[in-house]
């Protein structure tokens, strides 16, 4: 038997519908203007609409990054909602306190029983390098209801760009500087942050990757993590002016070409069901074609020093995603040919039939 | 009233036991051009024996793009001068402010909590404003907050280079302000040597040309007390001490619907956005890609720039589908911020004509196809 009883609060109230389209976003900001982010923050964007998603009965926690920094110091803040500051690494262990806190106090009846959502979010170097721990141990603490929500612009960013497991492949940081010796120093593929936390965690209902260049996804991604319950992951891809070097103006572009160079794929696991969105979809469809990997490096200073092999070894690490994972773009293994049989796997039919032909 | 021959204010002989230069610019997109100059300044005055230190402002780190930031150089007879000039968190009188885009003329406002401050402030009288710009003199000190003390504005020409952090887009920006830092101060920066640094650092003699174009090419114009602006707005907090602060450090939330009035940011706009109402599609990207909140829907579905909250970022213009319906225009064009909608409201041709005139574009819609998709709301 489900544990009903235990999951009730926050469960499939259908508070939260699904956007249909860009007009039914809803109008109210909780996340308002003046926030000390670059020009251009795609993390600001996702801050924005995460909360435009979940509504005013959220409480959010940021551990230290961008978010932390830009939107709380000195004194004053651009949220609506509550805000609680929660050191690096440590979004995890604030979503599941806060949650477990909040499931209490309705038990005891001291405040009113109702659903509110708790929001914990982080940056790439407080998620995914410091943080990994306490978001996959709250992951398996199938009885509270809260989102992580990693807010990635792969580098650490706000002290500077400092290079951390999400950054791209020979991508230029403080850390990695290119020189004449040696051209590229990071020579590691980004961490599969997503695809760790749905394999691993059998029992958290909802991980999604998302992008804020794609308003409408992002945001039923966030009420669907919501509205299923449990602790749910969303993972989001930020252009960053700043550490990418690139005008502010092509934020978005940057998004829509990480995506449809098939680089960052959009996806959402619900109860262990891969389902692949936006733009990945028709790629993965064959409806649309994924684009060559340098129309995304070429525009950012980031990448200013690649050469064509290093352009040509990057693409061939994404097609390898593409090509050869067991779920493109999710799932990193590869299927020995006399395995394909007993692991039940159709390789007449890949996802990717029609998009590599 | 534009005079070219160098002003008599300047120490003609060196009492002084030290300089100091302030670089402000624009948070990343100029870190390694202010570095650059103020490097160059260090460098330079080393070759007559001067010591002398770059540094940047702590609290403009960590850098927020466009977000007005600092750096320093301050060079000093001997050692124990520089040490003494060196006691400081940030030098509160500079003897030359070098702004190296003239929209900062507007004000700084920095990353950290100070309000809005004129670009003079921290220079002392009779001291010098080196700013970057292909405008006149007058053209900029249009928009310069009314001056408290006499100062000499020095005008470099040229545009504003966002050289860029990890690709420096060298367009020689450091080596014409090294030149014309060397004609307001020859006495600690003689322009022979920063010829002769450039020389040996860039092996170009292009560089070393700039430097000299710099010197000879700047031109002058002594400020008097009261000449500028008094149309900016006054942005000054209070800041609270450690006793006034509650305990845990509970920050208000926001009510909804309000912005921060604490910090604007809008100091941070090299350009803004004009929006043609008329062409308006009222798709909503605008309004949806903004990352500062700063689009307002108004009664007839259009969405309009709230300026006191735009940053000019430019995504609005890059996502807008309809061609030259946000049109983003340099921010030294306007001297005030109120939006813009009421008066297309009121009156439109006022309006287009208003549009026309500081975007360059023609507001007359493209196509009919473009008039019939607007012409629902009359």
């Amino acid at each position: 038997m489900k544990m009903a009883v235990d999951t009730a609060i926050g469960h499939g109230t259908g508070t939260l519908p699904q956007i249909k389209g860009v007009k039914e976003v809803p109008y109210d900001e909780l996340f308002v203007s003046g926030h000390r982010t670059c020009q251009g923050c795609e993390s600001a964007l996702v801050m924005r609409h995460m909360v435009k998603a979940s509504g005013p009965r959220t409480i959010v926690l940021g551990s230290t990054g961008c978010m932390y920094v830009a939107n709380t110091t000195y004194y004053t803040t651009p949220w609506v909602v509550p805000w609680m500051h929660t050191q690096l690494g440590a979004a995890g262990s604030a979503a599941l306190g806060t949650a477990a806190g909040l499931k209490v106090l309705m038990r005891k009846g001291k405040i009113k029983d109702e659903k509110i959502n708790v929001i914990a979010f982080c940056g790439d170097g407080g998620g995914a390098d410091m943080g990994i721990g306490a978001i996959s141990a709250t992951l398996t603490h199938k009885e509270y209801n809260c989102l992580v929500l990693l807010y990635d612009n792969e580098s650490y960013a706000n002290t500077d760009i400092q290079l951390s497991s999400q950054t791209p492949y020979g991508a230029v940081t403080t850390f990695s500087p290119t020189g004449s010796k040696r051209r590229l120093m990071h020579t590691r593929w980004k961490k599969n942050m997503p695809g760790m936390m749905a394999a691993g965690h059998p029992e958290s209902r909802y991980v999604a990757a998302g992008c804020a260049a794609y308003a409408v996804d992002l945001m039923n991604k966030i009420r669907r993590a919501l509205e299923l319950g449990g602790p749910t992951f969303v993972h989001t891809l930020d252009p960053c002016p700043k550490g990418w070097d690139y005008h502010p103006q092509y934020s978005q572009e940057l998004g829509h070409l990480a995506v449809e160079c098939g680089i960052w794929p959009l996806y959402e696991v619900v109860d262990g069901v891969v389902n692949l969105t936006g733009p990945t979809r028709q790629i993965a469809e064959g409806r649309k074609k994924r684009k060559h990997v340098s129309e995304y490096l070429k525009r950012q200073g980031r990448f200013a020093h690649f050469v064509d092999e290093d352009i040509e070894h990057f693409q061939a690490e994404v097609d390898k995603t593409w090509e050869e994972w067991l779920i493109p773009g999710v799932i990193p293994f590869t299927i020995p040919q006399k395995d394909t049989r007993i692991l039940n796997i159709d390789k007449k039919k890949p996802l990717h039939a029609e998009a590599t032909a | 009233m534009t005079t070219t021959q160098a002003p008599v204010a300047p120490a003609q002989q060196n009492t002084s036991t030290d300089i100091t230069v302030e670089v402000v610019y624009r948070g990343i997109f100029q870190k390694t051009l202010a570095q650059r100059i103020c490097r160059g300044v260090v460098l330079a005055a080393r070759k007559s024996g001067h010591p002398g230190t770059a540094f940047a402002r702590y609290g403009d780190s960590p850098e927020r793009n466009g977000v007005p930031a600092k750096q320093f150089a301050v060079v000093a007879a001997d050692d124990t001068q520089l040490e003494a000039s060196m006691a400081r968190y940030e030098p509160s009188v500079v003897d030359v402010t070098v702004a190296v885009d003239d929209t900062l003329v507007k004000g700084v406002e920095s990353w950290a909590w100070y309000g809005r401050q004129p670009i003079w402030k921290p220079t002392k009288a009779d001291g010098f404003v080196i700013v970057t710009s292909d405008k006149s003199p007058d053209e900029v000190l249009a928009q310069t907050d009314k001056a408290e003390r006499p100062y000499t504005l020095a005008i470099v020409p040229g545009g504003a280079s966002f050289a860029g952090l990890w690709v420096y887009k060298d367009d020689h920006t450091d080596w014409r302000v090294l030149g014309a830092i060397a004609k307001v101060a020859p006495e600690w920066l003689p322009l022979q040597q920063v010829k002769a640094l450039v020389r040996e650092q860039t092996k170009d003699e292009t560089a070393v040309a700039s430097v000299q174009f710099g010197h000879d090419a700047t031109v002058f114009r002594p400020v008097a007390v009261g000449e500028g602006t008094s149309g900016h707005e006054v942005l000054q907090f209070e800041k609270p001490g450690w006793t006034t602060m509650r305990p845990g450090i509970v920050v208000d939330a926001r009510k909804p619907g309000e912005r921060n009035p604490f910090y604007k940011k809008y100091g941070a706009r090299t350009q803004r956005p004009v929006v043609n109402f008329d062409t308006c599609i009222k798709c909503t990207m605008c309004w949806l890609d903004c990352p500062d909140e700063c689009f307002e829907v108004t009664p007839t579905g259009h969405y309009e720039v709230v300026y006191e909250a735009c940053i000019g970022c430019g995504i609005c213009a890059q996502v807008c589908p309809v061609k030259d319906c946000i049109v983003m225009v340099d921010e030294l064009k306007f001297d005030e911020n109120q939006d813009k909608w009421q008066l297309w409201q009121k009156d439109r041709a006022a309006y287009n004509a208003w549009f026309e005139q500081k975007s360059g574009v023609s507001a007359e819609p493209k196509s009919k196809a473009a008039a019939a998709a607007t012409g629902g709301d009359d």
